[in-house]
């Protein structure tokens, strides 16, 4: 075996150098942030019909974490982007996780009534979780790969409904995050 | 170690006016300042269950909301310490957002209201990533006239990239528009 043939096995098989994961950030889309892989935050909310979720019970699934709140403009923008993209990707094993930044019942079943009326919304009542996650603004998405780490953060609002963003969720709902 | 690149400089001369926005051309770094009457600060608050006491006093202060977009391509750096604001000459001091926390605390203000507060805020500091735009309200204690502002951001992912340097000097509270 010469020298190149040598080196490029060495590349293959050494963890994290691999062909996929440099497929998988070739495919990233824009406005998406390779995350240090450091654990998630845990939290347990509640949602406006008072349906508990705790994030760890995810484990094993990839998570769309989203915080929002209706005051903020660019949060009204990309709602209904979130909305189509949880309608095509309903088969899909993506766990989309919203949670209200500091706002009221009346006030979240109002603005999702008008925006996406088919999502529901954990309610962080007090705004400590999210201060926890430390967002760098509002919207602000993550996405928790099956092992409980943030591994992508999108750069505020972000078009989820085209085919781009869409190909990446599926492509990673479908992979066990090891990569 | 690497030595610092020499500074871009950058002087603007641009005119605010209330509702209106500007950016700065000729940077990778895009400001628009807005400034907020007391009625849309206190409408705003209001609106969201603020405590009265809460919008009375944020009322009587100057917001102006900034966008920051990094339209190049190396991250830039926004640190609001390297903000100074100054009118007739006179250094005009900023509220850092740990200003309020005491206040809020005094006056017995609920979380979800001071962290709607502080999300209502811009960073103190935030890695802008290219093409990344976010903004907030700066709060200064209102003051009649023009106000300066000379603002520097650090670039490259490392912070060693050329230092960015900006300044306006007509900037005003929204209820001393000209």
């Amino acid at each position: 075996m010469n020298l190149y043939r040598q080196l490029w096995l060495l590349i293959l098989l050494i963890p994290g150098i691999g062909l996929a994961p440099l497929q998988a950030d070739n495919a990233l889309p824009k406005g998406l942030r390779v995350y240090s892989p450091g654990p998630a935050p845990v939290f347990r909310l509640s949602d406006m019909d008072n349906e508990a979720f705790a994030l760890d019970s995810a484990r094993g699934r990839w998570v769309f974490v989203h915080f929002w709140a209706s005051w903020c403009g660019p949060c009204r923008k990309e709602m209904p982007a979130v909305q189509r993209m949880a309608t095509l990707l309903e088969d899909e094993p993506l766990l989309i996780v919203m949670v209200n930044t500091s706002e009221d019942e009346d006030t979240v079943f109002s603005f999702l009534g008008s925006y996406a009326p088919d999502m529901n919304s954990l309610m962080d009542r007090d705004g400590q979780v999210t201060e926890a996650w430390q967002p760098r603004g509002l919207p602000a998405t993550y996405l928790v790969d099956p092992q409980g780490n943030i591994r992508y953060q999108a750069l505020g609002g972000r078009p989820w409904d085209q085919p781009e963003y869409l190909a990446f969720l599926r492509s990673l709902s479908r992979s066990d995050g090891t990569n | 170690m690497q030595a610092p690149r020499k500074p871009h400089r950058y002087r603007l001369l641009l005119l605010a006016f209330s509702g209106a926005a500007m950016a700065a051309p000729d940077t990778p770094v895009d400001i628009r300042f807005t400034p907020r009457t007391p009625e849309q600060m206190s409408a705003f608050y209001a609106a969201r269950g603020f405590p009265q006491p809460m919008v009375e006093l944020l009322a009587k202060q100057c917001f102006i909301t900034v966008r920051v977009h990094n339209r190049g391509t190396d991250t830039i750096w926004l640190d609001l310490s390297r903000w100074h604001f100054s009118a007739r000459g006179k250094e005009v001091r900023r509220y850092h957002r740990n200003h309020w926390l005491p206040l809020w605390k005094d006056m017995g203000i609920p979380l979800a209201k001071q962290s709607t507060f502080r999300w209502t805020l811009l960073p103190e500091a935030l890695d802008y990533q290219p093409d990344e735009a976010e903004g907030g309200n700066i709060i200064l204690p209102w003051v009649k006239g023009p106000i300066s502002l000379s603002a520097s951001f650090a670039s490259g992912p490392d912070q060693r990239g050329p230092l960015i340097r900006l300044r306006y000097d007509n900037l005003h509270c929204a209820e001393d528009k000209p």
